[in-house]
């Protein structure tokens, strides 16, 4: 049996995190479609207009325009249960509480690793 | 042989970025990420890396000597600095935004300085370091750095 395409919406402003986030997620097995979006407004505008359900959505925090909290929050607002997985160097609680109160369903450190993105595709049934 | 010469070169220098604090696990990280497909992976990271930081560190000078100090904006500048750091294992780089950040939030302008002063530096060293690491692994060739990057 054919195994299904993961597909994976990656927002993140860095374009060398960007860089990195997707050589890991190919290596971990969750590259097959990767979009990528620089901020939350653009974030939730390629999820509103996806042809398809994105399977993951990892979400970084500190962004221009609009930071991954709102992003979260309007995602959640239009109805999507994607998972999304809050992405963040400091990873302070605070900042872990904001992300799901917001409607991530978890949370992951900077810089992002293959064992890392592993251990989420495993959790969500992506790999 | 030259060859056997080379890879020993490599393995000693990488070993020195390491136990000398320049670079951490995250670069081991990347290099296992390196394959056929993306045979300069890691080269291409850190040209991105020192891009990126070359400008963010232009624009926190450039905001140090603004008047009044932006102390927020100063802190978002190196927050940048700190991620794009870590996503390459530039241990030095990142500790030295950490003490950049804790004078931000004391206000404390000359710890800034002093403390931007101390990332110009590492930025440079580690800039050349990586620089002679890369032109030894060209040497060598792309299949036999993935072996060589297992050390």
């Amino acid at each position: 049996m054919a195994r299904k395409m993961i597909r994976v919406l990656l927002v993140e402003d860095e374009e060398i995190n960007r860089v990195v986030a997707r050589a890991a997620l190919k290596a971990a097995g969750g590259g097959d479609v990767v979009d990528e979006a620089e901020n939350g407004e653009v974030a939730v505008q390629r999820v509103r207009d996806a042809a398809a359900p994105y399977d993951l959505v990892l979400m970084d925090k500190q962004m221009p325009v609009m930071d991954g909290h709102e992003a979260t929050r309007r995602i959640r607002g239009m109805g999507v249960t994607t998972p999304i997985v809050a992405v963040s160097s400091d990873g302070l609680p605070a900042d872990v509480d904001a992300f799901i109160t917001a409607g991530a369903d978890d949370f992951t450190s900077k810089p992002l690793s293959k064992e890392k993105l592993g251990v989420i595709l495993a959790k969500f049934r992506l790999a | 042989m030259e060859y056997s010469n080379l890879r020993r070169q490599i393995i000693f220098m990488k070993k020195n970025l390491f136990d000398q604090g320049y670079l951490d696990e995250q670069f081991n990280q990347l290099e296992e990420l390196q394959d056929e497909s993306s045979p300069n992976f890691v080269e291409e990271v850190a040209a991105l890396f020192f891009k990126d930081s070359s400008r963010l560190l232009t624009n926190i000078e450039q905001a140090i000597d603004k008047y009044p100090q932006d102390f927020y904006r100063l802190d978002s500048l190196v927050q940048q600095l700190k991620g794009s750091g870590s996503s390459i294992g530039a241990l030095r780089m990142k500790n030295e935004c950490s003490v950049f950040k804790a004078n931000c939030n004391d206000r404390n302008l000359e710890g800034c300085r002093r403390s931007l002063q101390k990332m110009k530096r590492e930025h440079a060293t580690l800039k050349q370091k990586l620089e002679s690491y890369f032109q030894l692994l060209r040497q060598v060739g792309p299949r036999d750095y993935a072996v060589s990057s297992r050390k």
